[in-house]
């Protein structure tokens, strides 16, 4: 081997280096192509999920339409009595106003059992002897006045004096969770 | 000092044959080099660019994924918001369903006593598992089933339904015991 077969030889060193880095430049390339095909990918699937969320959402929002309305409505009424101490004092503005003889009244804050949104209920004991048509009306009323209370239970027999009727009464005012 | 002619020729060193020349496919070599620069100067460039295309959509990508990602985060957001929502208005709407007032049964049973009966006792109370219900007990003053039958009309009237009764009379004295629900109860939205 002469010195031109040596020359030869490093030059064929070169070319294979630069076929080497040649073919290192199209790996970055098909390295580059294949990440940005998975980032497309990803995003293709990203996008999926906000659409098909976007969709439930949507038809969640039609389905409940009605129910929030309901609950927009109602959420007022259960606003403006909220706490015990207004709901005690508005049973007691009611039997005081009413003029009926009211012989007992009881009033202590329960927890609702069934339902998360109704934590607690200012129950109201009341025991009544007048006359019945005085003390329907004046359940009537109350019912009408307060359409969140529930009578939980009511309980008529006679009175000691004729024409009246002994009410006894529990009633039920939700205390909702904010 | 001169150095004369022949001491000059003692310094030469004998000088040997000239090198066999390359065979012709070695003579490639140095083309196949220039060559070689080339292609790789014009398909490196072409990688390169292409490279940089690539990774300018993967950022791209990327950007518009994060921000799909914080849409869909957005959206789940809103969803957890409005079932929590909903579920509140199915408890108000327990409530309200459970809480519509009793004083009208109260008054129709009152008004479908005839003359010749009386209430002796009557309790109206609410199942507590299933509030909507209520327990219906009865006791009148009367000689036959015949006001029992007109009260209980009365009753079907208000759209209560009678389930579980259990009646006995006797000495002047009826009692009745029943269950009542309210038909029709999701009919419409109630307001207050």
């Amino acid at each position: 081997m002469n010195s031109k077969h040596i020359s030869c030889a490093i030059v064929a060193v070169f070319i294979a280096i630069l076929i080497q880095v040649t073919l290192s430049l199209k790996n970055n390339r098909l390295k580059a192509q294949q990440e940005a095909r998975a980032a497309e990918q990803q995003e293709s699937d990203a996008l999926d999920h906000v659409t098909k969320e976007r969709l439930q959402l949507s038809d969640l929002k039609r389905q409940s339409a009605d129910l929030i309305e309901f609950l927009r409505i109602w959420q007022s009424q259960f606003d403006l009595i909220n706490t015990a101490q207004s709901a005690e004092v508005n049973f007691s503005m009611l039997v005081r106003n009413s003029g009926l003889v009211n012989l007992a009244q009881s009033f202590r804050t329960e927890a609702v059992k069934g339902n998360p949104s109704i934590l607690s209920e200012l129950h109201a004991e009341l025991v009544f002897e007048d006359d019945y048509i005085q003390l329907l009306n004046w359940l009537g009323k109350v019912e009408n006045k307060l359409p969140t209370m529930r009578v939980r239970d009511v309980h008529i027999s006679k009175g000691s004096r004729p024409g009246d009727i002994r009410l006894e009464t529990s009633l039920e005012q939700p205390l909702i969770a904010k | 000092m001169q150095i004369t002619k022949p001491q000059i020729d003692d310094f030469k060193t004998d000088r040997k044959d000239i090198m066999h020349p390359l065979p012709v496919i070695l003579r490639l070599v140095p083309l196949l080099f220039y060559c070689s620069i080339g292609v790789t100067l014009i398909l490196g460039s072409i990688f390169f660019i292409q490279s940089r295309i690539a990774e300018a959509n993967k950022n791209a990508h990327i950007e518009q994924t994060a921000s799909l990602t914080s849409q869909t985060e957005e959206t789940l957001k809103e969803r957890t918001a409005l079932e929590a929502k909903i579920k509140k208005a199915n408890d108000v709407q327990a409530w309200v369903s459970s809480s519509r007032p009793i004083q009208p049964l109260l008054v129709d049973i009152a008004r479908s006593i005839g003359p010749k009966s009386s209430i002796l006792d009557l309790r109206l109370e609410r199942v507590p598992e299933s509030p909507a219900q209520i327990k219906l007990a009865l006791r009148l003053a009367t000689d036959s089933t015949k006001q029992l039958d007109l009260t209980l009309e009365s009753i079907n009237r208000m759209n209560f339904r009678t389930f579980s009764p259990v009646q006995a009379l006797g000495h002047g004295e009826l009692d009745y015991r029943a269950t009542l629900v309210r038909q029709e109860l999701r009919e419409k939205a109630e307001t207050p």
